[in-house]
């Protein structure tokens, strides 16, 4: 379907291309190296999960991405062309905090609708903020401001406030870090279905092992600094996590990830006593 | 309605004390003897008009929102009353010139009603102009200099410069080179409140959460966008705090400005019964400007709960 949808103007293999990027914070004349050359293409459709402990340049390669930061060296490509900064090609979820506590649940939707770009009318605009609002189901709170919301309902609405952007893109910064486990899933699978119904590119940064496999078509797992793996998820969509557990495939790669996550960061903890 | 009559026992007990300490305050002014017949008389009727308004304002609230303070408030203002009026009439206070009594302070509002009506009105014209003209350019000039880091980096040492300069100090230059007394009190109230609202601009603008404006940045939204459509907004609830915290200093200008030449104006009506030294209608003037200024400040938080409602 995605394939047949592309073949106006020029095909591109890669959606997003990632070359040899590089990044340092610089602070009272000491650096920090967050990203030290990480090359990584991202197709069309792709959904793809950025795994790693807290520190590794997850968050940072994201910013980079977003365009919200710069890279020192290295170039990123989406359809071909060097990003210069934030554009509404590409739309963020942010970790919490967010929305714009001046406006309601459909205030902040409108917001985004008018930055697309879009040709509409007042009643059109406003009809394709309550879909949005509608498919992440807070149609019943949409009045309500930020502060009325508790943090899964804000997560719901920053999800619908990227999707209304309507940009072929979806960056999301562990989104659903601060919420409970419970209602994480919920999200996660909402997530999963909107994504595969929108058909958006996503690039979702986690820490959290399930949280990948549940949502990713190909989990990239980092180490501080660079990329450590990539791994193919052949499960098929929509997944749901209980039918997932326990199947082999499912074991498989939770044992792949797990062991390197934790031989990283039993590294880590390593070359910190050995400071 | 039951609900509305629902109040605690102490509750009840206080509001029933505050009630009795009305009445023998309208009994007191009618009935009590001066001490002396060369005391001062006037007629009381304005007096007995404040105190049953000042009930009238006071039962509504205690039933309304249930606030003990308000009992407490009731008593303590009718208990001082009862003493000023007693204290007065019994011939404790001995100055009739610089302590009048209430009948005499409240009665000054009828002698003087026109005057005073039309220096409040003159006041609140220099006022509004002032204030106006400072929030309006002092709000658009912090949120440029908040955002731009250029434009802050000049204006900010400028301004904390300026601000230590009492605006008070401006004024005899002020009438030199502008063409009326009223335009120069204007410009003294502007300074007052421009520099403040300014700086508080800036500072505002400094306080806001990265990620609100990097969610906006990721939106597409521009230099002009962030400060119009994010920024301003986001500010407006500190703007309008603001606004009510600068209207004391802008009262306190006022009154020297007025002294400025202006022959208008509360704080010239003052000034002019001070040098007559009918420090009866000085005490009546200070009592009209607190009326004034909690008057502006009701009407300023009204404002900002209607205008915002997304605050938690």
């Amino acid at each position: 379907m995605a394939e047949h949808q592309v073949n106006e103007g020029e095909k591109r293999e890669y959606k997003i291309e990632i070359r040899d990027v590089y990044f340092d914070y610089v602070e009272n004349k000491s650096n920090y190296e967050a990203l030290k050359g990480i090359d990584l293409t991202i197709k069309e459709g792709e959904f793809v999960c950025i795994l790693g402990s807290s520190g590794c340049g997850k968050s940072t390669l994201l910013s980079l991405l977003s365009g919200l930061n710069k890279p020192k060296s290295g170039e990123i490509l989406v359809d071909g062309k060097k990003i210069k900064g934030p554009g509404i090609d590409r739309a963020v979820v942010f970790q919490q905090y967010s929305l714009f506590p001046w406006l309601t649940v459909r205030g902040n939707i409108l917001f985004a609708i008018k930055q697309s770009g879009k040709k509409l009318g007042r009643k059109e605009r406003k009809e394709l903020a309550d879909h949005y609002v509608e498919s992440v189901g807070l149609f019943g709170a949409r009045n309500r401001y930020p502060s009325q919301l508790s943090g899964g309902m804000k997560q719901r609405v920053a999800v619908a406030r990227a999707l209304a952007l309507e940009s072929d893109i979806l960056l999301m910064d562990e989104p659903f870090g601060a919420i409970d486990p419970k209602l994480r899933l919920e999200l996660q699978e909402l997530v999963s279905r909107l994504c595969v119904e929108h058909k958006r590119t996503v690039v979702f940064i986690t820490h959290d092992v399930d949280e990948a496999i549940l949502l990713a078509d190909r989990i990239v797992a980092m180490e501080p600094g660079r990329i450590k793996s990539i791994h193919e998820v052949k499960l098929p969509h929509p997944r749901v996590r209980d039918e997932l557990v326990g199947t082999s495939e499912y074991e498989k790669l939770h044992k792949q990830l797990i062991l390197s996550f934790y031989n990283q960061v039993a590294e880590q903890i390593d070359a910190e006593v050995a400071l | 309605m039951k609900k509305f009559f629902k109040l605690e026992k102490g509750a009840w007990f206080e509001f029933a004390l505050a009630t009795l300490l009305l009445i023998v305050n309208v009994i007191l002014t009618l009935k009590l003897p001066y001490y002396s017949k060369h005391k001062a008389y006037y007629d009381s009727a304005p007096y007995i008009v404040v105190l049953i308004a000042s009930y009238l304002i006071y039962a509504p609230r205690l039933f309304l929102t249930k606030k003990k303070s308000a009992n407490d408030i009731a008593v303590v203002l009718y208990s001082f009353f009862i003493l000023w009026e007693v204290s007065y009439k019994v011939g404790w206070v001995h100055n009739d010139l610089l302590i009048p009594s209430p009948e005499g302070l409240f009665h000054v509002f009828v002698e003087k009603g026109p005057e005073i009506s039309k220096d409040v009105w003159g006041s609140i014209q220099l006022l509004f102009w002032g204030f106006l003209l400072a929030v309006v350019f002092g709000t658009f000039l912090g949120l440029l200099a908040g955002w731009v880091p250029r434009v802050r980096e000049v204006l900010l040492p400028i301004s904390n410069v300026i601000t230590l300069i009492p605006p008070l100090m401006f004024s005899a230059y002020m009438i030199m080179i502008l063409s009326t007394f009223r335009q120069a009190a204007i410009a003294v109230i502007f300074f007052a409140v421009f520099w403040p609202t300014f700086q508080g601009m800036v500072m505002r603008v400094g306080q806001i959460d990265p990620q609100i404006t990097q969610a906006a940045r990721t939106m597409g939204v521009g230099t002009i966008g962030m400060m119009r459509k994010v920024i301003f907004p986001y500010c407006l609830p500190g703007i309008i705090t603001g606004i009510s915290k600068s209207l004391r200093g802008a009262f306190m200008c006022l009154a020297g400005a007025e002294m400025l030449g202006v022959n208008l104006g509360i704080g010239f009506f003052i000034e002019k019964y001070k040098s007559f030294a009918d420090y009866r209608c000085v005490l009546a003037g200070i009592v009209t400007v607190g009326v004034i200024t909690t008057l502006i400040d009701l009407a300023v938080n009204k404002l900002k709960k209607t205008l915002i409602r997304w605050e938690g």
